[in-house]
């Protein structure tokens, strides 16, 4: 079953490459872990042409990542301790710590352990945007899914929403209308 | 008849299986240490082949047939890029090595795109010093058959991999077409893409038994590894060559992997007990890969005896 409410991959003349085509796109989405955030999925290949589009509709926008979200903040002596949980984002914490504290206020006694000498608590501080670090994943992931001699692209990312297309010859803007209009048939289908 | 053999044990007494193989008068191609086990490809006289097995059987090791050994085998992908590595490419060039191939991965330059597809003199010569090649394609009808300009001119039999069903009319210039290898983005592990995997090993087979067949109606003045053999007594310098396989057979003669400018007039002199120099059967020159020298063998109709 497809982890996305609608995965719709149409290539015409190449049902072979439309069935293959839903394989790598689902390999390279899972691979990066960005199929939980991705809704709608739309798949357009003309290889006569040839040129290689996907549209695709987010499930929402990602919220901030919060200090509170990455450790346990505890009150300990003249300020607070951060109890690091998940060491991914380790490096933006310290250094968002860095800047709102200074290097003088925030110590490292143990690996995953982090002690602020403030008055307020650190808990709300935001220390990565995912939404940004989500967008910047998927346009890696359409350079890799796109056919690899479709080098002539187009990146349109929004809101709520993103539009891209990748083609051999200069793209102009009738083979970009043409795009939209297949795939605005194919959502209405 | 030698037949190629691929041992697999563990390294206490695995000179053993050298000697004896020296015993038979067999060859060595390839011994690959890796901790406590060792890999050892071996040509081995037909007749003898129970001897090898009973020792090999004792040793508690494992015989088994490696079809494409000591041949040189390309895989060639349209760029070295993330979208064919390392699956497919990968796959496919491992599983070659497996059934006793070398294999040599080739990423052309400019190979991406159905009209932009293009092949240079260089990478057409590196292929073409190989035993026969195979040219990896994605999942598109149209792609893969408008890219048959890329191997027209490789002399080496050519076997194309690709996604789809395509009738073998439409690509004149291949060997063999190999389907449902298109591009793949997973490692291969499930039954039917070993199978096919598997497909591809027997094209290649095929495609070098031909190659054989043509060689065999003249025959060469010598042959592979009698030439390696003979190099690697005399030329000791490739013994302390850092390349895993310091000489590589081919069909038709061996690459062997010295600079040639310094080294080729010593391979040139290389002598054989008949009395013949190797400069004298074999033309030698510089190979397009790294420069170093390759040996081909003159058939017998040019120097009108064998050895």
């Amino acid at each position: 079953m497809d982890p996305l409410e609608v995965f719709k991959v149409e290539a015409p003349g190449e049902e072979y490459g439309e069935k293959k085509y839903r394989e790598i796109l689902l390999d390279i989405l899972q691979d990066l872990g960005l199929v939980r955030s991705i809704g709608r999925l739309y798949v357009y290949a003309d290889i006569s042409k040839p040129y290689f589009a996907v549209f695709g509709l987010f499930r929402g926008a990602l919220p901030p990542l919060l200090v509170r979200d990455i450790g346990d903040v505890a009150a300990a002596g003249d300020g607070f301790q951060i109890k690091v949980n998940d060491e991914e984002h380790l490096a933006d914490l310290v250094r968002v710590l860095w800047e709102r504290y200074g290097r003088d206020n925030v110590e490292q006694p143990d690996r995953d352990i982090l002690t602020v000498i403030s008055k307020d608590s650190p808990a709300d501080i935001p220390v990565a945007d995912l939404d940004r670090e989500f967008r910047q994943d998927l346009t890696d992931a359409l350079i890799r899914i796109a056919p690899e001699g479709f080098r002539n692209r187009m990146n349109e990312m929004k809101e709520d929403s993103f539009f891209f297309i990748a083609a051999e010859e200069t793209l102009t803007s009738e083979m970009i209308a043409e795009v939209r209009e297949k795939i605005r048939g194919m959502m209405n289908a | 008849m030698l037949d190629p053999v691929m041992y697999t044990g563990g390294v206490y007494k695995h000179d053993l299986i050298m000697e004896l193989v020296e015993d038979l008068g067999g060859y060595l191609l390839q011994k690959n240490v890796t901790q406590s086990e060792v890999i050892l490809l071996l040509l081995i006289p037909s007749d003898d082949m129970p001897i090898l097995a009973a020792l090999a059987k004792e040793l508690r090791g494992e015989l088994v047939r490696a079809p494409l050994a000591g041949t040189e085998v390309a895989v060639v992908t349209p760029t070295l890029a993330i979208h064919h590595l390392p699956h497919s490419a990968c796959d496919v060039a491992e599983y070659l090595r497996r059934h006793g191939a070398k294999s040599n991965m080739v990423g052309l330059a400019r190979g991406v795109g159905r009209e932009i597809a293009q092949i240079n003199e260089y990478e057409t010569d590196l292929v073409n010093e190989h035993d026969a090649c195979v040219f990896m394609f994605g999942n598109f009808v149209q792609c893969i058959v408008e890219k048959g300009p890329l191997y027209r001119n490789i002399n080496v039999p050519v076997v194309v991999t690709g996604g789809p069903e395509i009738p073998k009319e439409k690509m004149p210039y291949a060997f063999e077409y190999v389907s449902s290898v298109g591009r793949i983005s997973h490692r291969s592990k499930k039954a039917n893409e070993l199978a096919n995997l598997d497909r591809i090993v027997a094209a290649v087979g095929r495609a070098l038994d031909r190659a054989r067949r043509d060689i065999e109606k003249d025959p060469l003045t010598t042959s592979p590894p009698r030439v390696m053999d003979a190099v690697r007594e005399q030329v000791p310098e490739v013994q302390s060559s850092f390349s895993p396989l310091p000489i590589a057979l081919n069909l038709n003669g061996c690459r062997i992997k010295l600079p040639y400018d310094e080294f080729h007039q010593a391979v040139s002199d290389v002598t054989f007990d008949e009395g013949m120099r190797l400069g004298d059967i074999a033309t030698i020159r510089p190979s397009r890969m790294k420069r170093y020298i390759l040996v081909r063998i003159k058939p017998e109709s040019e120097t009108g005896f064998v050895i």
